[in-house]
């Protein structure tokens, strides 16, 4: 070869190396920008999970087991797996090793690493950082979202091979595992949670045991609900309701999750921050789904008051439980929350019960009650006007509504008023709140069920005045028969008459609450704002402007 | 004319002090950690904040780093409330703890790197920060070594590294020479120079107040919660009003100046030692001249006549009572 050739060649060949350089330079500033944009805690504790040997150790674990149970399931089959349907038996096998790491192991470590922060004084730096709370709890959930691809990573050819051995279809398998993975998730939210509410080290233990418990448990009924469909066949066919009923359990899911979110965000927010709002709202998105899912089940249900009845009592155990929270939240508002009050007339008659306040939490849980009892009353009204319900069950859900929303108002109501009392002299806090409001409702019907039990008078009586503080004796006794008990109209005078006057006795420190103005925002603050968000520089729009001959 | 209004803001802004405590309060259930302290530090300045034990030191970082809040009262950063805008304020200060605070798994790169990514920078922007702290520190030898092995020096430095990642206007080191050998605190001292030479307001604890007497440009001496003097320490000095010690030499008759002195209304705890006289001197420059000129005329030859200067150290222990709450 001639050196001219030699040369040429040399030429082509670095030619080539500088375009595999600019490539892998492109390339690499590609990456860079990719990891620029993911969660900080993410980068940080993938690069820490890598190097752990905690999450070594397990991986390795999690694939010696499927590695044993494929040798081991091969090897008991025999020759038989040529016309056996093992693939059932094995997914269990299979599904159990997976459902430890994703339904104990990746939420306990979510909740350890929100914990550890505090344990490792490295909370107080990343709270002084820039990361926003949700920034923080995002990570923290990105995390587990990448444990969790890395377990699946090591199952996934194990499944792929139990279909191939037959006794178990796709489908089977692709529901089974994306309940594990929403489930995991799901936990995981929860543990973090847990972690954001026990921020002292004696709660973290107490809160850590319940967790470890709760977890255990869910992998043992995950593995029993898991072995029972996989026996039982394919349980989706030929049943459209089951795919609603998916689309139910995720729509309830979804909405959960989003509420979980914003509690476990809202527990690391600076307390002058407002963090009432973002789960109020997500509290009321929850509600509008839950009525139009209440809606299709009852028209699924051709129109049965039972179903109304039925939703009445989820819906009343829901905004007392909600409306617990909420009435426990401060009643003073942060010169930062006054900033964002709402203004105008519209605004503040639609949006004050969205902002942070314990007397803006009570008229939020009432007015959504309310709201609720009256549709479910349109409805059933509805319903007897076209006669596909029995005349006069109408009468039976007002009045049971009227008392239910009687009993809302007047527990959450005493109790709002014995935490404001106490606040007077110390600090309740919105779980101390809580728990009054929860041992207030417990002894309303506990005591006089107790008394009653323990009277050998009245024990055998199907009703008795002494439970008018009882709502769950008075509203089950209401709806026990077709026809309403004579006790009726006195528990409808004795019940909203005393819901009015605790909702008076609230009234004036409501007012207060909703009289709070809104602050006009610090200059510093504008100046600041302009200098983050310049306004961008105006096109002109003629060439008059350009020539600056404008107006 | 938006370009002028940016100008006037910016020296609107220039003029005011970095950090602010206005009359900051902070209560835990019957302890008044933090009563009513009220202080200010400008640009460039170092101002050192001293108090024993429990004397709500870390109380008032903690607020002024956005970690905890005011019962009443308020903290401002480059003019922005703690309590309201505490966004704004973490992008313009840096908080040291009096703790480490380090992740396991990671080396110092890694670290920092955490860090200005939690600060927001991106790209080159974080390739240069990182550069220019680990140059700062003189971590940039270490940057693959992970947290664990470190020196309590070098991790002292990490956090100051840390610290300073997101180039803060504003920086409170707690504690931050506290359980450093000599060398470490020297090499810490210069590095907290450097940052108030480059404009920064460093507002700094510490026990060892001969570290704080060097680079303090002001003081502030708490205790029990209050703020018992605010200023440099020469202020604070003249505040004060105590007793000074003179020593003197003379050529010979030192027992007899003593007896000469001990009859003095102005002057105590004469003692002898050799040709040495010391002695405490109620009075002012002027009365210790006059007194000198006393002696002198009183046929004693002096052959030296000095004033101990009053240290961070002596103004401490005279304005603060060492009670503990």
């Amino acid at each position: 070869m001639s050196d001219v050739a030699l040369r040429a060649g040399d030429i082509t060949e670095e030619a080539n190396t500088g375009r595999l350089d600019a490539w892998w330079e492109w390339f690499e500033q590609r990456l860079e920008f990719a990891g620029d944009a993911l969660n900080p805690i993410l980068v940080k504790e993938t690069r820490q999970a890598i190097k752990s040997r905690q999450f070594a150790l397990t991986f390795v674990m999690l694939l010696i087991a499927c590695w044993g149970v494929t040798i081991g399931g091969v090897a008991i089959v025999g020759p038989g797996i040529r016309y056996m349907a093992a693939g059932g038996d094995l997914l269990l096998f299979y599904y159990g090793i997976l459902a430890f790491p994703l339904a104990v192991i990746v939420p306990f470590a979510a909740f350890r690493s929100l914990a550890a922060e505090r344990d490792d004084n490295t909370y107080d730096l990343l709270a002084v950082s820039t990361l926003t709370p949700r920034q923080i709890i995002n990570g923290k959930l990105g995390s587990a979202v990448v444990q969790m691809g890395v377990f699946f990573s090591a199952v996934s050819p194990c499944l792929a091979f139990t279909y191939l051995l037959r006794g178990v279809d796709v489908v089977t398998i692709l529901l089974l595992l994306g309940d594990l993975v929403l489930g995991s998730l799901g936990l995981s939210m929860i543990a973090l949670l847990m972690a954001a509410v026990s921020n002292q080290r004696y709660g973290q233990i107490v809160v850590s045991v319940v967790l470890v418990a709760g977890l255990l448990l869910v992998f043992w009924y995950a593995t029993q609900t898991a072995t029972e469909i996989v026996r039982n066949g394919p349980m989706y066919t030929g049943d459209p309701g089951f795919w609603v009923s998916v689309l139910f359990g995720l729509t309830v899911y979804a909405t959960t999750m989003a509420i979980l979110y914003f509690a476990a965000a809202g527990m690391v927010t600076f307390s002058s921050a407002n963090r009432s709002t973002p789960l109020r709202a997500t509290v009321f998105v929850q509600q509008v789904c839950l009525l139009g899912w209440a809606a299709y089940y009852w028209i699924a249900s051709n129109f049965e008051v039972e179903w109304l009845v039925m939703t009445a009592i989820g819906i009343g155990l829901y905004w007392q439980f909600v409306g617990a929270l909420l009435t426990g939240e401060s009643p003073e508002l942060s010169r930062r929350v006054r900033r964002g009050l709402p203004q105008t007339t519209m605004g503040r008659l639609l949006f004050t019960w969205f902002q942070p306040g314990s007397g803006t939490g009570y008229m939020f849980a009432i007015a959504n009650l309310v709201a609720w009892a009256l549709m479910l009353c349109a409805a059933s009204a509805l319903a007897e006007s076209w006669g596909t319900s029995t005349h006069g069950l109408t009468v039976g859900l007002l009045v049971f509504c009227i008392l239910g929303i009687g009993y809302v108002v007047a527990y959450l109501g005493i109790g709002r008023l014995i935490v404001a009392m106490l606040r007077r002299w110390t600090i309740v806090s919105m779980l101390g709140a809580f728990l009054i409001q929860f041992l207030l409702a417990l002894a309303g019907s506990g005591i006089p069920y107790v008394i009653q039990m323990t009277t050998a008078e009245m024990r055998n009586l199907p009703y008795h005045y002494l439970q008018v503080t009882n709502p769950i004796w008075t509203l089950s006794y209401l709806i026990d028969d077709r026809d309403l008990p004579p006790e009726t109209i006195p528990l409808l005078i004795v019940i909203p008459g005393a819901a009015l006057c605790v909702f008076l006795a609230n009234l004036p420190s409501l007012v207060r609450e909703t009289r709070q103005s809104r602050l006009a925002v610090p200059q510093r603050v504008v100046e600041d704002e302009a200098a983050l968000h310049p306004e961008p520089a105006t096109l002109p729009s003629s060439p008059w402007d350009e020539a600056g001959i404008t107006e | 004319m938006r370009a002028a209004a940016v100008v006037v803001s910016s020296m609107i802004v220039a003029k005011q002090p970095q950090v602010e405590l206005r009359h900051l309060h902070r209560v835990f259930d019957r302890t008044h950690a933090v009563n009513d302290v009220s202080f200010e530090v400008e640009a460039g300045q170092v101002f050192g904040y001293i108090g024993p034990n429990g004397a709500g030191k870390t109380t008032s970082m903690r607020i002024l780093a956005t970690l905890d809040e005011p019962t009443s009262g308020d903290a401002l950063v480059d003019g922005f409330s703690v309590v309201d805008d505490p966004e704004r304020v973490r992008r313009r200060l840096g908080f040291m703890p009096d703790y480490f605070g380090t992740y396991q798994n990671v080396n110092v790169r890694e670290y920092l790197d955490f860090f200005a990514r939690a600060y927001g920078l991106h790209g080159t922007e974080r390739k240069r920060a990182l550069g220019y702290v680990m140059d700062f520190t003189g971590l940039d030898v270490l940057a693959d070594k992970p947290i664990d092995g470190l020196s309590k020096g070098m991790k002292q430095r990490l956090c100051l590294g840390r610290t300073m990642i997101h180039d803060p206007s504003v920086m409170v080191l707690d504690e931050p020479a506290a359980a450093l050998d000599p060398r470490a605190r020297i090499e810490l001292r210069e590095m907290i120079a450097r940052l108030a030479d480059a404009g920064k307001a460093v507002l700094i604890s510490s026990h060892i107040l001969t570290e704080l007497a060097e680079i303090c440009d002001r003081v502030a001496i708490i205790e029990q919660g209050r703020l018992l003097a605010v200023g440099s320490v020469a202020e604070i000095s003249a505040q004060v009003k105590t007793d000074t010690t003179v020593r003197l030499r003379v050529v010979r008759d030192a027992s007899t100046l003593a007896k000469w002195l001990k009859a003095r209304s102005d002057v105590d705890q004469v003692r002898v030692d050799d040709r040495w006289v010391a002695f405490r001197h109620a009075g002012d420059d002027d009365a210790q001249a006059q007194l000198l000129r006393e002696i002198v005329d009183a046929d004693f030859r002096v052959i030296e006549f000095g004033v101990r200067s009053k240290t961070l150290e002596d103004v401490f222990l005279e304005v603060t009572k060492g009670r503990v709450q």
